[in-house]
């Protein structure tokens, strides 16, 4: 890259929650490798994926954490919540006790982030619409009370889940030039990677502008 | 920050998960439960004297309590990995794929072992250690042929 020692100009850090089962390890394969694991194992404890996306222009590199859902991984994966931009709240259309949980995944991702993280519900498994058990406008209410972004998608067919990962990233975005996202604070989940070495941040001119490093 | 041995557990979190572990140790009785989450954490210390610790936990886990064999597999990987003990790293990593062959989180894990150790130049040095051995072999059989006649 020409443009300096990062090729993206931003982190983004999400999480993925929701039960266990719901799809959430899926969706971040399908989302990192563009794969559908028909026989994911349980995740242990979280799971990490990269991908760099590109919003308004800008190189954006999304650093995701998948958590597991199981309650003896849950002290510990709460502190992951700690400085997300983005959260994917995960739950599967075909079981409604999945959905039924949300609320207190909600209340743990409102009490452990800041006001400015992004969260996204997203009803999986929508291939499945034979089995759903929890109609779109039934969670499409839910969404909007709380002021959640929705879609339904499916890790396996791969629809919507670009959509997904992209629209929260957009919303993110669209929080920094809004000023609304602090780039400063140590917990907004966003870190700014500047471009241009000849440029240093407020550092004053010196002979080491010309160094290549 | 690129993959999971990078990762380094807060100071504020790795004392919670202390202070619970202690608490109960005080009284006699550590529950699977705090006992692993203290660990967990442990290994992602980026001080080694905490790693060890938290090895030294799993280890004990992984032979009280079959039922989170895989848990501590995964965790005892992960923290031999951070100390650099890469061959120890790769046995419970293969131990695991035994049991899970087609394990991403574990096959991406085995993957970040393997970059690191190539990083290092010890998978040279695994190569070069590999050739010396094969040519003392050789001169071996050399000798026996030779002894034959
Ligand atoms: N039909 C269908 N199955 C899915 C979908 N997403 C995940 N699954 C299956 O649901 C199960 C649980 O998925 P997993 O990603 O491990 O769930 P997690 O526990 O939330 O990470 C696996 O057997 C997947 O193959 C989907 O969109 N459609
Ligand atoms: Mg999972």
């Amino acid at each position: 890259m020409t443009s300096g020692p990062y090729n993206y100009s931003y982190i983004f850090k999400y999480i993925i929650i929701g039960d266990m089962g719901v799809g959430k390890s899926c969706l971040l394969h399908q989302f990192t490798d563009k794969k559908f694991m028909a026989d994911c194992p349980h995740t242990i404890g979280v799971e990490f994926g990269t991908r760099i996306i590109e919003v308004a222009g800008q190189k954006i590199k999304l650093q995701i954490w998948d958590t597991a859902g199981q309650e003896r991984f849950r002290a510990v994966t709460r502190s992951y919540y700690r400085g997300a931009a983005g959260a994917l709240m995960v739950y599967d259309i075909t079981r409604r006790s999945t959905y039924n949980h949300l609320s207190s995944w909600l209340t743990d991702t409102r009490n452990l982030t800041n006001p400015s993280t992004v969260i996204f519900l997203i009803g999986n498994k929508s291939d499945l619409d034979a089995q759903r058990d929890v109609t779109y406008e039934e969670a499409k209410q839910f969404a909007d009370e709380n002021g959640l972004m929705f879609v339904e998608a499916s890790a396996k067919t791969g629809q919507n889940v670009e959509e997904a990962f992209l629209e929260t990233a957009k919303k993110i975005y669209q929080s920094i030039q809004d000023g609304r996202l602090d780039l400063n604070a140590a917990e907004s989940g966003v870190q700014h990677k500047p471009a241009s070495p000849g440029r240093p941040l407020a550092a004053p001119p010196s002979s080491r502008d010309n160094c290549a490093c | 920050m690129e993959d999971v041995l990078d990762e380094i557990v807060s100071s504020e979190d790795l004392q919670k998960f202390e202070r619970v572990f202690h608490e109960q140790l005080h009284q006699g009785n550590v529950s699977h439960k705090a006992q692993f989450e203290y660990a967990w954490c442990l290994v992602r210390s980026k001080y080694p004297t905490d790693i060890r610790k938290g090895i030294l936990l799993l280890k004990e886990l992984f032979n009280s309590h079959p039922e989170g064999k895989r848990d501590y597999l995964f965790y005892l990987a992960i923290g031999n990995a951070r100390i650099k003990e890469y061959n120890k790293a790769l046995h419970y990593v293969k131990s695991f794929l035994e049991i899970e062959p087609a394990n991403q989180q574990v096959l991406a894990l085995e993957r970040q072992i393997n970059k690191r150790m190539e990083k290092e130049g010890l998978i040279g040095m695994a190569v070069a250690g590999g050739a010396v051995l094969a040519l003392g072999g050789l001169v071996g059989l050399g000798i026996a042929l030779a002894s034959k006649k």
